[in-house]
């Protein structure tokens, strides 16, 4: 909820508002001034230049900073900008300096300018105006050329997240445009007054537009309506989305309200205003500033923000000040800061402030001491957190710290961008860190946290779709570490993170997903999707059985969640999901299959089957048999593939169990896991190659088995013969070369053949590493 | 005899023997009449006088009046721009009472949703009471 600071310094109407730095706004007037305010100094303002008397300010946007990016770039503008274009009523677009002197006067549109831009890189500048054209400029104030041309005021205008598309309103419609020529544009009808503004988030890539039909809508970038505010009483005069994407400030007559991304309002406030004409967010996404009809200059914090974690509730109750309550023993903390407070975040014991200077790390179990390491640059714009490391991004880079405030890795790779980074495309675990490239959005790179390095050759993850979400599992070992995500199609996809020697098998889990998230303690996966919540308490059984992964998920309606809920965690046996309209609910797991990975996890399989006869469910059955399986754990496996009623695997793991050789059992677990060709491997590795022939022949891989057999000079009538026998069943004659060529050859003898494998048996028995 | 002669040439005697050009009577009513306007004069001037401070006065009042009806005016609009900003007031409010119940009604769903956990666990712990 904001709170307010007004002043009252212009004398005329303020049209326009900009910030440079989270403590710095230039404000300009009707009354031909433009102001400087020092938000440090309590807030105080100096005439910062004084316009030409004819001269009626209508927007003011500050050049954009070009900060880091590209791996923390040799010119970085960490200063902030030193440029900014003002339109005016009278056509004209004036480029002023930091100084305050105007560089270049242009005479841009017949009327007024209404609004100007520039883009994310700074490259372009687009500026509208009265006359219905929509023009591009050069950073320099050169005409490009005209975008378009309408019939009606162009008001407000946005540039697209990559800076290659252009939003424009046109009466009562929107229009989407690409920059480049003769590009078709996308035009919907979108009010049912004439919009006066609209605004395009890059983190979100979510279109807000406003109008005189005193509404607010929430577009995605298809023209699809998200949301649609209900009737407010004056048309609405001014929209910004917060940095970060999570939250938007609307202004109109005599009204501020600071609503989430879904639509839903967070707050609403009615200062003595006037209408606000011009809002504009500070760069950290916690302050805003309005320009109102009146003459004042409205300035707002987001305070308020509450965060839940198990028995703790953190509330950002001032500007510099946090309240903690613990709501088992009623003890509350309050946490006072030297500077204003950017984020915070709390999850695994641990909560992050991050101030404009410095990082405070607090455990939940002593709120007196923190740790506290200063940060280089102020804004943070996102804390990931996870079990014994967390993440923090500012403009330039990634950063990875231990609890102890120690900065294990700072990974990066070519064309990273962190200005966009959000929840949805970095995911941290104990051992990894996934982000999903902006460039090639198909790609996830993924680096080890010791290191910093890149995993594996080095190259990221690529999928064959745009990827939307990523989340990896937060338990576990490393090298069983699994990535989840969620692509273009909204498919969930799981997939390995760590391989040696063998590509990433990448299996599909769902379709529809709305939304996922990992377990905090657990290997569970959580979705919601197509109208059911979903949990896969043993996701990694797709790697194990996928024939039994239905059988490990618990299923239920989400409809008591309502319509397009979003779950938000997944922590111990909770699971938070935020429906459409804003509510929090709650809604809990069984208990039992976290008490079955604690067991599985220790290898305590007694315990283990012991819990699953206590519970008698065959979910449980069928995790805690996959699990199993995975370990290699027979005796287990057998009993829980029995209580599921499997009996072609129980009488597989059977067969299995009597193998005396260790890495043919191993090798037949693959087989059973389905990884054929791992399992040949394996054989091959400790030279059964006897077994890898049969192993074949079994999965009729002919091809496979006489090349084994031929190249090792062994057991040729060995397969001739089983091929022999398949060709007489199936009553098919030889076709194949290799085999014709052979069949010559070899004469079969059935006696032979049997002896002959007798004794390999026999062999493999004897061998040095054999006896188990 | 001789009286009527000098009538004839227009003079005449008063009683006191003075001799006169008017007839002594007219002589009388003219003396009468100078006296009388001077009266009338006199009367003239105090009325004038008193008419002076009473339109003075009636001025005061005037202008009383004048200011009384200002304020009237004034007050008449006030107490209609009251009842206007009451109005506006009251749409602020109705407004700021609309997104309470909203928050309102977001608590009230969590709060249920609590509850309905609640209720699961109790369950869950008395049947695992129960099988033990």
């Amino acid at each position: 909820m904001p709170t307010f600071l007004d002043h009252c310094p212009h004398s005329e109407l303020v049209s326009c508002v900009g910030w440079t730095s989270p403590d710095e706004v230039y404000t300009s007037s009707d009354d031909h001034q433009i102001l400087r305010w020092n938000l440090l100094n309590d807030d105080d303002s100096s005439v910062f230049t004084k316009l030409s008397d004819d001269t009626y300010p209508t927007d003011m946007h500050w050049y954009p900073r070009v900060g880091g990016g590209v791996g923390g770039a040799s010119k970085k503008h960490t200063s902030s900008s030193d440029m900014f274009v003002l339109g005016t009523t009278d056509g004209k677009f004036l480029l002023i300096s930091r100084t305050g002197r105007v560089e270049k006067s242009v005479e841009a549109h017949r009327g007024a300018v209404l609004t100007s831009r520039w883009s994310y890189t700074g490259s372009d500048l687009l500026t509208a105006g009265e006359d219905g054209q929509v023009k591009l400029w050069s950073s320099t104030g050169m005409l490009r050329f005209t975008l378009t041309q309408n019939t009606s005021p162009v008001y407000s205008i946005a540039w697209g997240p990559e800076s290659d598309q252009v939003l424009y309103t046109s009466g009562r419609q929107l229009v989407i445009k690409p920059t480049q020529p003769n590009a078709k544009a996308n035009m919907w009808k979108a009010h049912e007054g004439v919009i006066l503004k609209v605004a395009w988030n890059p983190v979100n890539n979510l279109i807000l537009s406003a109008g005189e039909d005193c509404k607010y809508k929430v577009w995605d970038c298809y023209s699809r309506l998200m949301y649609s505010s209900p009737f407010h009483d004056y048309p609405i005069t001014s929209l910004a989305w917060s940095p970060d994407g999570d939250i938007f400030a609307v202004g109109s007559f005599n009204t501020l309200q600071l609503c989430d991304k879904s639509g839903w309002s967070h707050a609403l406030e009615k200062p003595h205003t006037g209408s606000v004409f011009n809002l504009a967010w500070s760069s950290d996404g916690t302050q805003i500033a309005g320009a109102c009809g009146n003459g004042q200059v409205i300035f707002a914090h987001v305070i308020d923000r509450r965060l839940e974690w198990q028995s703790f509730e953190v509330v950002l109750s001032g500007r510099k000040t946090i309240n903690v309550r613990n709501v088992t023993n009623e003890a509350r903390e309050k946490l006072e800061f030297r500077d204003r407070i950017i984020k915070i975040s709390l999850c695994f014991q641990h909560l992050i402030v991050a101030t404009s200077s410095q990082c405070y790390i607090y455990s939940v179990k002593n709120w007196n001491t923190p740790t506290i390491f200063d940060l280089k640059e102020g804004s943070v714009t996102l804390v990931v957190q996870a079990a014994k490391f967390f993440l923090l991004v500012d403009q330039s880079s990634v950063y990875v710290y231990s609890y102890e405030g120690r900065l294990t890795c700072t990974p990066r790779f070519t064309g990273m961008r962190c200005d966009i980074l959000n929840y949805q495309t970095v995911s941290l675990s104990t051992d990894t860190v996934a982000i999903r490239d902006k460039v090639d959005e198909k790609a996830v790179h993924l680096f080890d946290l010791m290191t910093g390095k890149p995993l594996g050759d080095g190259k990221p993850f690529i999928h064959t779709m745009d990827i939307m979400e990523v989340a990896l599992d937060q338990s576990g070992s490393a090298s069983e570490r699994r990535l989840a995500f969620v692509d273009k199609n909204r498919d969930l996809y799981l997939t390995q993170v760590r391989v040696y020697g063998s590509a990433r098998k990448t299996v599909k889990l769902s379709t529809m997903i709305q939304s996922m998230a990992w377990n905090d303690t657990h290997n569970m996966l959580a979705a919601l999707a197509d109208g059911r919540f979903t949990v896969w308490y043993y996701p990694n059984c797709v790697y194990v059985d996928k024939d039994l992964l239905p059988r490990t998920i618990f299923s239920k309606d989400s409809s008591e969640f309502g319509k397009n809920p979003h779950l938000l965690s997944f922590i111990g046996k909770h699971i938070t999901i935020r429906r459409a309209e804003g509510s929090l609910v709650t809604s809990g797991v069984s208990p039992y299959p976290a008490l079955l990975h604690d067991h599985t996890g220790a290898r305590q399989w007694d315990d283990a089957v012991r819990l699953c006869r206590f519970v008698k469910d065959e979910t449980l059955w069928a995790c805690v048999a996959a699990m199993a399986a995975y370990a290699k754990e027979l005796e287990t496996a057998e009993i829980a593939y029995a209580a599921i009623d499997e009996v072609d695997k129980v009488s597989f793991l059977q067969r299995i169990k009597d193998i005396s050789v260790k890495d043919a059992r191993n090798a037949e677990m693959l087989l059973f896991c389905g990884q054929a060709q791992d399992a040949e491997g394996v054989l091959l590795q400790v030279a059964l190659v006897f077994r890898a022939i049969m192993l074949n022949i079994q999965l009729y891989n002919w091809d496979r088995a006489l090349e084994l057999a031929v190249k090792n000079r062994t057991h040729v009538d060995t397969v001739m013969a089983y091929r022999k026998k398949y060709l007489d069943k199936f009553d098919k004659t030889e076709t194949h070369p290799q085999f014709l060529q052979y069949k010559d050859e070899i004469t079969i003898d059935w006696e032979k053949i049997r002896t002959k494998m007798e004794t390999e048996y026999q062999n493999e028995q004897e061998r040095p590493s054999g006896r188990q | 005899m001789a009286e009527e002669a000098l009538a004839k040439a227009g003079l005449h005697f008063d009683e006191l023997n003075k001799i006169r050009v008017l007839e002594p009577e007219v002589a009388q009513q003219t003396g009468e009449l100078k006296e009388e306007c001077k009266d009338f004069l006199d009367k003239l001037s105090d009325f004038k006088k008193i008419v002076g401070t009473f339109i003075d006065v009636v001025d005061g009042v005037a202008q009383e009046v004048e200011k009384e009806k200002m304020k009237a005016i004034g007050s008449r609009n006030l107490l209609k721009a009251i009842s206007k900003q009451r109005e506006a007031q009251q749409q602020q409010l109705m407004a700021l009472i609309a997104e309470k119940k909203m928050q309102l009604e977001r608590l009230r769903i969590q709060h249920d949703a609590l509850l309905k956990e609640e209720q699961g666990q109790t369950e869950f712990i008395e049947q695992f009471i129960l099988q033990k």
